[in-house]
């Protein structure tokens, strides 16, 4: 356990009102019900982890939640702005790293997490700088004038993260921040994510791997076929189990496996 | 070790023939098919030996455009082949040189060499009037065959270093397609010129004698009509020709057995410093998203294939006037530009792939993407249209229609981009991916694609069908049609750009996740 796991729910925040509040949201594709009417809330200033097994709905919902896929039903607030009947001041406290999308990685790192910047309407100069200073926070300086598309996958991940923070959110939604990423990144990420939350930030992280979320994170919501199993602080989730232990309850599925005899290497 | 390369080749030759029997069949059908013409070539040649001053223009100049195709070749068939590259024996250690000489000679077993072996042979029976013409006929052709496998193979060699980079592959991409868009205007041309083959000819294959391509086919015929001297001197220079192309294959055999991964790695994504583009466009959301595609114009293919196409593709029109002598197709030149241009645009935002969620958590305005994502191909517009109208008129000698040709003109600029500021968050259909090449055609979505390119392309004839038939009168000489054609030409134009703006805008404030959902499903 690191220090960061022993952070104390964000006591009294709730009373402003979520982060982000989620209520009824639902989204089908054709007859795959992907998210089956949520309601889910993150407290400000939290580390929230969401995990889930695979096809759990994890990318769909953070996608409602940030305004890249219309929802079929429900609405989703971030910080009492409606995602879909306010987009625009909603998306300004948001910054996002979406898992599974494309960049435009003909631009140099430079130009990118500029570029990002100015879409949010920073003024050229202030995009710069911070473009600059996120770049070298981020381990990316002697890169930056190379083009994205020549990147490693984890350099690929931390210049995303640098463009969904230029504009300075108040709540950060990234989908699998630390997938492809080196140790060592890793580490540099969760400082720099951790100081957001400091600051007051909120942070939603999506990912599979529980004895990451359980170190880092403050909250979890456990997904899993469209529904919220489980939610609340990490310590009130797992209820005296480890994480993943819990998860595995909650998820259900037998982790017993038959057959494979040919397998062990025993056998002969 | 030579001879495993060559047992190799022979085996891989042999499988021809193991696939299917279907295939098989195929196989031998073309074979015999070829094989025939082949021999035929073959017989042409040989026949050369009763007009020896023929053919010692023929020969060289012959020999000089096979060894240039065998250059050429694997630049154009790129990785059909990869059997026989170096760096596949990179882990089997073995010594360069055999390497480099084996994989030479198992060169010469491929069906295109023994097809040109054939053929070479038939001048061994054109230079056969001496004995030491036919010993130096002996020599050229066996050097003549070494020099064309040796320079494919050091091409192909240079060609894997450079496809190994993505900056490389580009390149290439670009240059393939240049070469074949060159192909047509350039047969043209070349077809206009046929009458003055025979006077040109002497001095071509006199040129070509001279150059190191063709020295080595030279030297016999030299020697054939009595110039012992100086066939002797060029057969010297051509195997001085062949001993260098041996010695850089051997260099590049060496590098890649010996480094097979540096090759080509280095030395990317040098020379963007700063902001570049985003530094100098106006300080708007507007001048951002308009950088940005500059941007990707200047690096990603898939847009300078377009770049590309579209100043080519009027030239088309001076065919038929070099030709036939017919003039008014040349008229058409600026507003063929004009409505490639527009209309290119009609599927803009595809060519973004997912990126474009950018745009989308941005909450981008619909009115200040639009626009932005014409600006550079207003650019284009601007500096193509007025050249291409003027010139068009001045090679038609119609200085007169300028005015009319010039309304057309922007008015099917101005209706295309109108449309497609709709189109393409309408209906956005699959293009290749970023880093694809630009000549695959994605799986899917073909009906969706022809859907878009027929309203885009219909609707902007017909929106301009106002202009067109003005212009139509004028060429019927009503002289009264002229200046309103030109007048109904920029406001048409200009209204409908205007108007298309203003709804493509609305419709992508209220669809962009739709759009962004689409191309997600692509």
């Amino acid at each position: 356990m690191t220090d960061l796991s022993m952070l104390p729910p964000p006591a009294g925040e709730a009373v402003r009102g979520p982060a982000i509040a989620v209520r009824g949201l639902g989204k089908r594709f054709g007859d795959l019900i992907a998210v089956n009417g949520i309601d889910l809330d993150v407290p400000r200033g939290s580390f929230f982890g969401l995990v889930g097994p695979n096809g759990a709905g994890k990318t769909t919902t953070l996608s409602m939640v940030t305004g890249l896929l219309r929802p079929d039903a429900g609405t989703a607030m971030v910080l009492d702005h409606d995602v879909w009947a306010d987009p625009v001041e909603a998306k300004r406290l948001l910054g996002i790293l979406p898992d599974g999308l494309r960049i435009f990685d003909r631009l140099t790192g430079l130009q990118l997490v500029t570029y990002a910047g100015l879409l949010r309407g920073l003024s050229r100069e202030v995009a710069t700088k911070r473009a600059t200073e996120l770049l070298r926070a981020l381990g990316l300086e002697d890169a930056q004038d190379k083009l994205v598309v020549d990147y490693s996958a984890g350099m690929t991940k931390k210049v995303t993260l640098a463009s969904a923070l230029v504009h300075g959110p108040r709540v950060l939604v990234l989908d699998e921040p630390f997938e492809a990423v080196d140790p060592v990144s890793a580490t540099t990420i969760r400082g720099i994510l951790a100081d957001f939350v400091s600051a007051g930030g909120t942070v939603v992280l999506s990912s599979h791997v529980m004895d990451l979320v359980e170190r880092i994170c403050s909250h979890v919501a456990v997904l899993a076929r469209g529904e919220v199993l489980a939610t609340g602080t990490v310590d009130e989730v797992r209820a005296g189990e480890s994480l993943e232990e819990r998860f595995v309850d909650l998820v259900g599925g037998s982790t017993e496996v038959e057959g494979l005899e040919w397998l062990r290497t025993s056998s002969d | 070790m030579v001879a495993h390369l060559v047992r190799l080749k022979l085996t891989l030759l042999r499988n021809i023939f193991r696939r299917s029997r279907a295939q098989a069949i195929g196989a031998i059908l073309g074979i015999v098919y070829f094989g025939a013409l082949v021999v035929l070539a073959a017989i042409a040649v040989a026949t050369l030996r009763s007009t020896l001053p023929d053919a010692r223009l023929y020969v060289p100049l012959g020999g000089a455009l096979l060894v240039l195709a065998w250059g050429l070749l694997p630049l154009l068939t790129f990785g059909t082949d990869p059997t026989l590259d170096p760096a596949r024996f990179a882990t089997f250690a073995i010594p360069y040189r055999q390497l480099a000489a084996g994989l030479v000679l198992a060169g010469l077993l491929g069906l295109p060499a023994i097809a040109c072996a054939i053929v070479v042979a038939g001048t061994l029976v054109t230079w056969s009037v001496s004995v030491l013409a036919t010993v130096v006929a002996l020599v050229s052709a066996a050097a003549g065959l070494l020099t064309c496998v040796t320079l494919s193979r050091w091409v192909s060699a240079l060609a894997s270093t450079a496809m190994s980079s993505r900056r490389g592959r580009d390149v290439t991409a670009i240059l393939g397609l240049v070469l074949v868009v060159g192909l047509g205007p350039g047969l043209a041309l070349a077809g206009s010129t046929v009458e003055r083959f025979e006077s040109v000819m002497p001095t071509v294959g006199t040129v070509a004698g001279w150059t190191p391509v063709g020295w080595i086919w030279a030297a016999p015929a030299d020697v054939a009509v009595g110039q012992v001297g100086t066939g002797l001197l060029r057969l010297v220079l051509g195997l001085g020709v062949l001993a260098g192309l041996g010695l850089l294959w051997q260099r590049a055999v060496r590098r890649q057995v010996e480094d097979p991964n540096v090759v080509g790695g280095a030395g990317e994504s040098k020379g963007h410093h700063g902001l570049g583009l985003l530094g100098r466009f106006p300080d708007t959301e507007t001048g951002a998203i308009a950088a940005q595609i500059a941007t990707y114009w200047q690096r990603d293919p898939r847009y300078q294939v377009g770049l590309l196409m579209a100043p080519i593709t009027p030239l088309f029109l001076l065919v038929p006037s070099l030709a036939a002598g017919t003039d008014w197709t040349v008229l058409l030149m600026g507003p063929l530009i004009a409505f490639l241009i527009g209309w290119s645009e009609h599927n803009a935002v595809a060519f973004e792939s997912t990126a474009f969620w950018m745009h989308v958590a941005a909450g981008t305005r619909g009115r200040a993407d639009r626009i932005a994502r014409l600006v550079p191909s207003l650019v284009l517009a601007v500096v193509l249209v007025p050249v291409y109208s003027v010139v068009g008129a001045w090679i038609g000698g119609r200085f007169d229609l300028l005015p009319a040709i010039v309304g057309v003109s922007v008015a099917l600029a101005g209706v295309g981009y109108g449309l497609s500021c709709v189109m393409s968050v309408v209906m956005p259909y699959p293009v290749p991916k970023p880093g694809e090449s630009p000549f695959t055609t994605p799986p899917g979505g073909q009906g969706a694609r022809l859907l878009a390119q027929t309203i885009s392309s219909l609707g902007t004839a017909v929106l301009a069908s106002p202009v067109i038939l003005l212009a139509l009168l004028t060429w019927w000489e009503r002289d009264w049609a002229l200046w309103p054609t030109a007048l109904s030409g920029i406001l048409l134009g200009g209204g409908v750009f205007a108007l298309g703006v203003r709804v493509g805008g609305r419709i992508y404030d209220r669809r962009a996740p739709e759009v962004l959902a689409g191309l997600v499903r692509d």
